[in-house]
Order: C-alpha cells, then sequence, then structure tokens
C-alpha cells in the first residue's frame, strides 16, 4: 500500500510535465493538485491504525546480497509528515498555478511537476525504512531543491544560490551516506527502526562518534543550522511557492526528522546533547539576529526560519518526554504559520513587484483577504492565544523547565522568540496595516488559486488549538510516541492556569511588543554594525570554494608540466616502485621456471641478435641505424614466433617488419636524418637506469608467470571445438574469424579507420582545382635488379596471398597475412617504379578498398543473423565443383573483408607516405 | 626456453622505453614499436612455451592434439597488425608535425601553447 502511493506520487510527477501544459492557465495548478490531494486523502485512512498505535511496514527485497531492502514504514513521526508535505503540497501547488498564470505553459508546467517530484522525494524519505534507501530519497531532495531555486536559470544570483544549497544539503548527505554505511557495518542491518532501537550498542561501538558526526552533519546542512544557514536565506532566490513548500513543511523539517529519529543515539554518546544544543543556540541567535537586519519581505521570513529551526534542533536535543511533545508541537505549528506567511510575501510580492519591507504599506485595502490570513498566522507566530502557536510555546517552556539543563537555553529562548514575535508582526502589520497611502495600486487583485492555501492553513492554525481532540488522537500523540519511544500523556489546551509557562510567554510577548515598536531604530543600528557580516558563514564557503578552485589549479600546474617525458618517466617509475615495493612487502620470492637453463643455440643467438638490435636502436645516433635496428628486432621476433609453434604469427611478423621498414623509410626520407642527441649526458644516464627497472621488473614477471601452472581451459575449449562446430583446422584462424568474430570486426574497423585518418593526414593538401586529388609523383625507373625482379615478385605475392587468404582456415594463414602479404606485391612495385605505378597497378582508390573489406567483414554476419536470429554466425554449403567436394562458409566472406580492409590501409599509409615524402 | 624469452621480451621493453624517453619524435615512435614487440612476446609467453607444433587439427583428428596455445597466437596477430598501424600513424603525425613545425624535437614542437592557459580563470563562470 505505502510503495503504492509512493509510485502513484512519482508517477503522478511525471505525468504533471506533459499535463500541466495540456490543463493550461487556469486548470494547471487546480487540476494537477489532485495528485498531492488523493495522496492527503489516503493517508487520512491510515489514521484509525496510527492512532491505534500501530506501524504498518512494507519490505519489498532489493538488493539481498547486500542486505539491502526496500523497505517503507509509516508510524506516528513519518504520519504527521506524511500529512504536511501532502497536504500542504496541495495547496502549494494551487497557489503556484495561480502564481505562474502568466509565465508560459512550458514553465508552469516543469515547476509543478518539480514541486511533485519534491513531494515525492519528501516521502520517500520520511517513509523509508532502509538506511539506503532514505539516503536515496535525501539526495533526491537536494537535487530536486537544486532545480526548484534555480528555476530562473538565466538569473546569475539563481545559480549561484542553486549551486550554494546543492553544494551544501548534498555534501552533508554523503557525511550521512558514510554514517549510514557506518551503521550498516557495525549493526549488519539499514534498516533504520532497528539501528535507532540499537542505538546504545552503536554508541558503545567503536565508531559511535563518526557515526553520529556524520548523523548531526547531514541534519545540520539539511536543517540549516550554523554554521551551514547560509544556504537558505540565499535560497529566498526560488520562486515564492518553492520557498513556501521548500521552508516550511519539507526541506528543511527533513533535518530534524532525522535527528528526531536519531534522538536515542544524540543522547547515548557523551557530549552529544552538548554539541547539539550548542549549534541550535548559535542557530537561533544568528538567525534572529539576521532577522532584525533583514530588509527583504523573504529574507525577513527566512532568517526567522532560521531560528525556528534553531529551535526545533534545540527542543531535540533537550531530554525529557516534554522535548519530544515540544518538538512535535512546533514543528506543526511553524509549518502551518510559516507556509501561510510566505504565501502571503509571494503574493504581496507578485502583486505590487516591490521585494522590500520598506516600500511596502497599506495593502490591508487592496488586498483584504490576504492580510486576514496574514494576520492569523502572524498571531500563531507571535504564540498569541487561542492559536496553535500559544500551545506550541507553551510546550516548548515546559520542556526547558523540566529539563536538565541550566538557563542558558532558557535564556536564549526567550531572547529568540521575542525576537520572532517582533517579526511576526513586522511582516504583517507593516506591509498591510501600516504605512497607508504607500503602495496606490495593485496590478492584479486577489484571485482564488492564490487564496485558498494561505487561508486554509491560517484557519488551521486556530482550528486545531479550538479542537484538538481528533489531531490530539491521530496526530500528536503517535508521533510523539514515535519520537520519544514511549507514550507520553499530552493534553492540548489552551488554559493551565498561571502557570511559569504562561508567565514566561508573557514576558516573550511582551518584549517582543516592545521590539516591535522600536524595530525600525533597532533595525537601523543593527545594520550600521558590520562585525556580523564580515564573519559570516557565507564567506566562509567562499573562501573555501576559492581555495579548492586554486588547490586544483596548483596540483594541475606541479603534476602537468607539458613535458611528455617527466610525465612518462614519472608514471613509469611510479609502476615500478609499486610493483617492486608490492613483492618485497608481502615477501614474494618470484618463481623461476624448471630448467632455466635449457635454451637451443640457435634460439640463444637469435635472442642475442634481437637484443643487439634493439640496443644498437636505442643507441644509434643516426635515425636510418635506429631504424634498421628496429626491423632487425622485428624479424628476431617473428623468428622467436616460428620456432615456437606460432607460424601464424611469424608469418604477420615478417610482413609486418617488410612494410614497417620500407614505409618509414619512406616517411625518413623527407626528414633530417641527423639527429643530434636530445638529452644531457646525466638525463640520458637517469633514463637508462629507468629502462632497466622497468626491463628488471618485467623480466622478473615473465619468468614467474612461466612458472606457474597454465590455465589451459580456453585453449581446450578452441582446441575441442573448431572442427566440430567451425569446421576448421586451423584453431588460431578459427578463433578469429567465428569464435571471437565480434572482436575481429572491431579491430577491422580500427585498421579501416587508420587507413582513412592516415590519408586525411598525408592526403592531398593544396587540391587541384577540380576538387580531386593531386597527381602522383612521375613513375622512376628504379635499379636494374629490381627492375628485372619485380614482375616476378609480384605476380609470386599476388598468388601467395590468395592461397594465404582461401587456406587460412585449415592451413597457416587467413585474411589478416593475405592482406600483407598482397600490400607486399604493392610494395615492390612501388620500390622499383614509384607510387604512380603501383597506383596505376591497383586502380582502386586505397580507401574504397578499405571500405569495401569492412563492409564485407559485416555483412558476412547477416546470412547468420537471417537464419539463426545470430550476428557473425557463420553459415555453411557443402557442393560439388568439378568433381571435388567443396565445403565453404561465411567464414571466407568475412576473411576476404579482413584482407581487403588491411591491403586498403597499407596502401593508404604507403601511397600517403611517399607522396608526402615527395613533396 | 622461456628464460630467454623473458630476457628478450624485458630486454626489449627497456630499450623501447628508452628510446620513448627521448626527446626526438622520431625516436619515440620506434621506441613504442619496440615495447609492442616486447609486449607482443610476453602475451605469447601467456600461453606457455612447450612445443614447436603450431595449433593445427591434424587430418583425421577432430580435436587439437599437443600443441603450442592458440589463444594467445590469436591475441597477439591482431596487436601486430594494430600495432603495425598505430606506428604507421605516428609517423605520418610527425612527418606533418616536421612540415607545420620544422622541428622533431618534442619539446620545441609548442602549438597547443598558442590556445592560452587551461588553467587560468574563465570571466563569468558560475562558481
Amino acid at each position: 500500500m505505502l510503495s503504492t502511493l509512493l509510485a502513484a506520487s512519482l508517477a503522478g510527477s511525471c505525468a504533471a510535465w506533459p499535463l500541466g501544459r495540456l490543463l493550461g492557465r487556469r486548470g494547471a495548478g487546480w487540476g494537477l493538485a489532485l495528485v498531492p490531494a488523493g495522496l492527503f486523502a489516503a493517508f487520512l485512512g491510515f489514521g484509525p491504525q496510527v492512532a491505534a498505535g500501530r506501524t504498518v511496514t512494507e519490505r519489498l527485497a532489493w538488493v539481498p546480497s547486500l542486505g539491502v531492502d526496500f523497505a517503507l514504514r509509516l508510524d506516528g513521526f513519518a504520519y504527521l509528515f506524511c500529512l504536511l508535505v501532502t497536504g500542504v503540497g496541495a495547496l502549494v501547488v494551487v497557489y503556484a498555478g495561480a502564481y505562474f498564470a502568466e509565465r508560459t505553459a512550458s514553465d508552469r508546467a516543469r515547476f509543478l511537476a518539480l514541486l511533485l517530484l519534491f513531494m515525492t522525494a519528501m516521502l520517500g524519505a520520511v517513509l523509508a525504512d532502509d538506511l539506503l534507501l532514505l539516503f536515496l530519497f535525501w539526495e533526491m531532495t537536494s537535487v530536486v531543491s537544486f532545480l526548484l531555486i534555480g528555476f530562473d536559470g538565466g538569473s546569475p544570483s539563481a545559480r549561484r544560490s542553486a549551486l550554494m544549497s546543492l553544494r551544501v544539503t548534498a555534501g552533508g548527505g554523503l557525511a550521512l551516506l558514510a554514517a549510514v554505511l557506518l551503521v550498516g557495518a557495525s549493526l549488519g542491518t539499514y534498516s533504520v527502526a532497528e539501528a535507532v532501537a540499537r542505538a546504545p550498542e552503536l554508541a558503545r561501538g567503536p565508531w559511535a562518534v563518526p557515526i553520529l558526526g556524520g548523523i548531526l552533519v547531514g541534519a545540520f546542512t539539511k536543517s540549516a543550522q550554523f554554521p551551514f544557514h547560509f544556504w537558505l536565506p540565499n535560497a529566498m532566490q526560488a520562486p515564492t511557492p518553492a520557498s513556501a513548500y521548500l521552508h516550511s513543511a519539507t526541506m528543511v523539517k527533513l533535518g530534524v526528522y532525522l535527528l528526531a529519529r536519531f534522538e536515542p543515539l544524540v543522547g547515548a554518546v557523551r557530549g552529544g546533547r552538548d554539541v547539539v544544543i550548542g549549534v541550535a543556540l548559535a542557530t537561533m541567535l544568528v538567525g534572529a539576529f539576521q532577522a532584525i537586519r533583514a530588509e527583504n519581505y523573504k529574507a525577513v521570513l527566512a532568517y526567522s526560519t532560521v531560528a525556528s529551526l534553531g529551535i526545533l534542533v534545540m527542543l531535540v536535543g533537550l531530554d525529557g518526554p516534554m522535548a519530544s511533545v515540544a518538538a512535535v508541537g512546533f514543528l506543526l505549528a511553524h509549518a502551518l504559520y510559516k507556509a501561510t506567511l510566505f504565501f502571503c510575501a509571494g503574493t504581496v510580492i507578485h502583486a505590487t513587484g516591490l521585494t522590500k519591507l520598506r516600500q511596502l504599506g497599506g495593502l490591508g485595502r487592496l488586498l483584504p483577504v490576504t492580510a486576514a490570513a496574514s494576520l492569523l498566522a502572524s498571531l500563531s507566530m507571535a504564540g498569541l492565544p487561542p492559536f496553535l502557536g500559544f500551545v506550541s510555546k507553551e510546550f516548548l517552556f515546559e520542556a526547558q523547565i523540566e529539563s536538565s539543563w541550566e538557563a542558558a537555553p532558557m535564556a536564549v529562548a526567550v531572547l529568540v522568540n521575542a525576537v520572532i514575535v517582533g517579526v511576526a508582526g513586522v511582516v504583517t502589520l507593516r506591509p498591510f496595516f501600516l504605512g497607508r497611502g504607500r503602495v496606490r495600486e495593485v496590478k492584479h487583485r486577489e484571485v482564488p488559486g492564490l487564496l485558498v492555501g494561505p487561508v486554509a492553513l491560517a484557519l488551521l492554525g486556530l482550528v486545531i488549538s479550538l479542537e484538538p481532540a481528533w489531531f490530539d488522537r491521530t496526530v500528536l500523540r503517535p508521533a510523539v510516541a514515535a519520537v520519544y519511544g514511549a507514550p507520553v500523556d499530552v493534553q492540548v489546551g489552551l488554559w493551565h492556569g498561571v502557570t511559569p509557562m504562561l508567565l514566561l510567554s508573557a514576558v516573550v510577548v511582551g518584549v517582543g511588543t516592545l521590539l516591535f515598536v522600536y524595530w525600525v531604530p533597532i533595525h537601523r543600528r543593527l545594520r550600521a554594525e558590520t562585525l556580523l557580516d564580515r564573519v559570516e558563514a557565507e564567506h566562509g564557503y567562499e573562501a573555501l570554494l576559492r581555495g579548492i578552485e586554486a588547490a586544483a589549479a596548483g596540483v594541475a600546474r606541479r603534476v602537468q608540466r607539458a613535458d611528455l617525458r617527466a610525465q612518462l618517466a614519472t608514471v613509469v617509475a611510479a609502476a615500478c616502485a609499486f610493483v617492486g615495493w608490492g613483492l618485497l612487502a608481502a615477501g614474494v620470492v618470484p618463481r623461476v621456471p624448471a630448467e632455466p637453463l635449457a635454451v637451443r643455440a640457435g634460439a640463444a643467438v637469435a635472442g642475442a641478435v634481437g637484443l643487439g638490435g634493439a640496443a644498437a636502436a636505442a643507441r644509434a645516433p643516426p635515425l636510418l641505424g635506429a631504424l634498421l635496428g628496429t626491423g632487425l628486432v622485428g624479424l628476431v621476433a617473428a623468428l622467436l614466433f616460428l620456432t615456437n609453434g606460432a607460424p601464424d604469427l611469424a608469418l604477420t611478423q615478417f610482413a609486418v617488419e617488410s612494410l614497417l621498414v620500407v614505409l618509414l623509410t619512406a616517411a625518413l626520407l623527407a626528414l633530417p636524418l641527423a639527429a643530434p642527441p636530445t638529452r644531457a649526458r646525466a638525463a640520458r644516464g637517469r633514463d637508462a637506469a629507468l629502462a632497466t627497472a622497468l626491463a628488471a621488473v618485467c623480466f622478473v614477471a615473465v619468468l614467474d608467470m612461466s612458472a606457474a601452472e597454465p590455465r589451459t581451459a580456453v585453449a581446450d575449449f578452441f582446441g575441442a571445438r573448431s572442427y566440430t562446430e567451425a569446421f576448421g583446422r586451423n584453431v588460431v584462424n578459427v578463433i578469429l574469424v567465428d569464435f571471437r568474430g565480434f572482436d575481429t570486426l572491431g579491430e577491422t574497423t580500427v585498421i579501416a579507420l587508420a587507413a582513412v585518418i592516415a590519408w586525411s593526414l598525408l592526403g592531398p593538401r593544396g587540391r587541384a582545382a577540380d576538387g580531386g586529388d593531386a597527381p602522383d609523383p612521375p613513375a622512376r625507373p628504379g635499379p636494374f635488379v629490381l627492375r628485372f625482379a619485380t614482375p616476378a615478385f609480384y605476380w609470386l605475392l599476388a598468388v601467395l596471398s590468395a592461397v594465404v587468404l582461401l587456406r587460412g582456415h585449415n592451413e597457416i594463414g587467413g585474411g589478416f597475412v593475405g592482406g600483407l602479404t598482397a600490400a607486399l606485391a604493392f610494395a615492390v612495385v612501388a620500390l622499383a617504379y614509384g607510387v604512380g605505378r603501383a597506383r596505376g597497378r591497383l586502380r582502386w582508390h586505397p580507401l574504397a578498398l578499405a571500405g569495401t573489406g569492412l563492409l564485407l567483414a559485416v555483412a558476412s554476419g547477416l546470412p547468420g543473423l537471417a537464419a539463426h536470429g545470430d550476428y557473425l554466425r557463420h553459415l555453411w554449403i557443402d557442393a560439388e565443383v568439378l568433381g571435388v567436394a567443396v565445403k565453404q562458409g561465411t567464414t571466407l566472406l568475412f576473411d576476404l573483408g579482413v584482407y581487403l580492409a588491411v591491403l586498403g590501409a597499407v596502401l593508404a599509409f604507403l601511397f600517403g607516405l611517399s607522396r608526402e615524402a615527395e613533396r | 626456453m622461456s628464460v630467454l624469452l623473458a630476457l628478450a621480451a624485458a630486454g626489449l621493453a627497456g630499450c623501447g622505453l628508452y628510446m620513448i624517453l627521448s626527446r626526438h619524435v622520431v625516436r619515440m615512435v620506434l621506441g613504442l614499436s619496440l615495447l609492442g614487440t616486447a609486449v607482443n612476446l610476453m602475451l605469447f609467453q601467456a600461453g606457455r612455451v612447450r612445443t614447436a607444433q603450431p595449433p593445427l587439427i591434424r587430418e583425421g583428428a577432430v580435436r587439437l592434439g599437443e600443441s603450442a596455445d592458440p589463444v594467445p597466437q590469436a591475441l597477439v596477430l591482431t596487436a601486430i597488425v594494430i600495432g603495425f598501424a598505430l606506428t604507421v600513424i605516428l609517423a605520418a603525425l610527425a612527418l606533418r608535425a616536421f612540415r607545420g613545425e620544422g622541428t622533431l624535437r618534442s619539446d620545441e614542437l609548442r602549438a597547443a601553447r598558442a590556445l592560452g592557459d587551461p588553467l587560468a580563470p574563465e570571466p563569468g563562470r558560475d562558481r
């Protein structure tokens, strides 16, 4: 049932965007408000169960292997939040529909959809009984509130405020995540209820302080507690309906919700209550002080919200059952009157276009209903009887008297409450009832959409305190019982006789009235005082951001020295050091293969020659020498492959090395062959040492690998199925074209793309006027011997390449080797007669060749797809041609594609490089 | 045999790195080619060196008998061709760089500097 409601909420918010456009200017708000209103009605239906003290739970397995469940739980406290979130949500949606009446349909629909999405996130967060789920919804509220605050993304200040609130609240969410993971690791469960029930166990554990710290940082950032409070006044950049929702009933109360849930942990960890109450007192003072100094209508409300949140957090921090009663009562009273006041402020700002309190006055006659609602809400805020605010204030002082705390919280609470009384007077009396004539006309009159919300909530604040029976039974007692952990006997009543609480309330109202009367001089006096501005936490935030950016730039400058050599050396040195350190630290002795010195003489000679070639390549000052050394190494590698059972590799390596020498020689001819040393002697020494270290690490690693028992499962698989399933005897080729055909297709694509890259790099710069390729250099006769032998070589290599291609599936060979061999045939022609002749021989454009090859390879998989629904599953036919049985498959097509792609690519390299070099 | 192959692969890797650390672009390209060969030899070694028998299924047999491991060979075969393409493209780049900048020293190729400091703060960026 709960998950159904949550899903309905999500579906409603997703549908709100398109629906909001369809419903039009008048209908959007009213129509979409049906979603939260329906949810509100559904939650009301849980009333009897909640009143009876039962909790509703639901649990779906989500990630069973990690013990994470999609668990929902509705107890009294969550119930209060669900009613608030959906009830206020419905009114906010109606209000927002009217507030956005002149905006485009797209803006309106987007805003309403975001509001509903935010409501979904809030519902999820308060219903979640799994800490990870709670965290997920928690961060979802941060992200959606970012979108709401930055709704007018065209304004730089809106963007700044949105980013600020996201950084602060989502950053606090990360601290919460750390705490959540620690709780999961300590208790072996992520259940919220169980974690709270086992709070003493957590408090005794080694992670008590980090867990509590993470939870506190999460709650403090979300609920705008000092020193993280600065995001909330900045968030007033949001359109006012969003402010009314986020800062009265929902977002900022989520931190209080979390804190109240984990109140047992706060109490169980030594010093926990001191920290919470200390932070709360600081928040109350800062909020109250800044509320007096603020000039903007919404800013005054915002700072008074900060102060109220401080009071709530203080109440959570206090011990005793009355603290829980007071917290729940004040949470509700504040949500009702603060949402109303934001609504009224929004209407005033919308109707006048003015934002500063100083400019406003005498609006009571122009906006009479709004003025009345504002008055009711202010009376509740001031804590005057018979409003809910009065009841909650009585609870507050009772909780303070009952708790074990000294007088400091009491004194601060009296002072801050007096300021709140003053604010209550200022935000209603000044714009609506004083300063008559300051504003003479408004842009629009009151419309029903702008009135329903404030009037309903303002009256509710009166109805609940006058007719408390249902509310007391269904909402207050279950919520308090859920927070306190045991039923508390509370009585909502207006008259308890002359008690200390009543006297304190009277003091507060008296001081507050004085504050209101002398508001303007006090306001001016405090505005002149700029000390607090200078030490405001917002500066710390700015400085932190600047510091992070400077540090990032500093690190990047230090590491990124625009010198490839130094960076590479650092990477290699670090890698070698890590491997060496790991081996030493773990005490691992590398294994040595059996009979290490059993080496055939021929192989030893080949190896020595190869190493000599490599050393020569590394040391040779002339580039041609280095190139020849590299070529020698390739030939030796081919020999090693040949003598160790890899003729396919040997053939490929031979062909590649020959082509590489031809191609690089062509390129080098265009470059200065003299290459003076680019490194100082000392640098060369360091590089040699580094190279030796790398060689040593490689040697040890390969030796150790050789000594280990080989794993042959994969090789056995291919060996057993190559012939029976893929009808090929050359297992290497079968792997390439069949078992791992997809992989090879990717590599063929790489080759074809390389051809395109090389052609565009080396292609004709100065295009001929007709747009065609520049003419190739004229054919020139080569040395006599070469000319004499070339036709023979050409045909030999061409035929060989065809044979290698066709036999590849059963004998040595395949598309790769075939393509390289064919390219060698053209290279011989190019060497003897120049590139022009070779291009003439080819007739095709090399890129066309490569592209055709790629297409063929891609197409060869299609018959399998058509026949078996399996791309690149090759098909085979048995036929008899001229009396000879022929068994052929689409593998040949695939290999032909590879052949053409490789041939086209190599020729693109050859023609491009030669032409570029001969320019 | 495996000691010899290990020695060859390690030596090649060292020489390749030494060349890559040079500031001459052509040397770097050649060094990369050497390093590629070294890595191919190491990959080949992963299948162990047991026999000179290539992985071909004999006439009349239906499954592979005693032979070299075909799996690393399939990997190395494409790696050789791709490494070759990489080397050639790098050479082409070197050639073009020389045409454009008149030098082959990596520390003198500084066309990117003209684009300015990537870390300099941009005016008007949101914070």
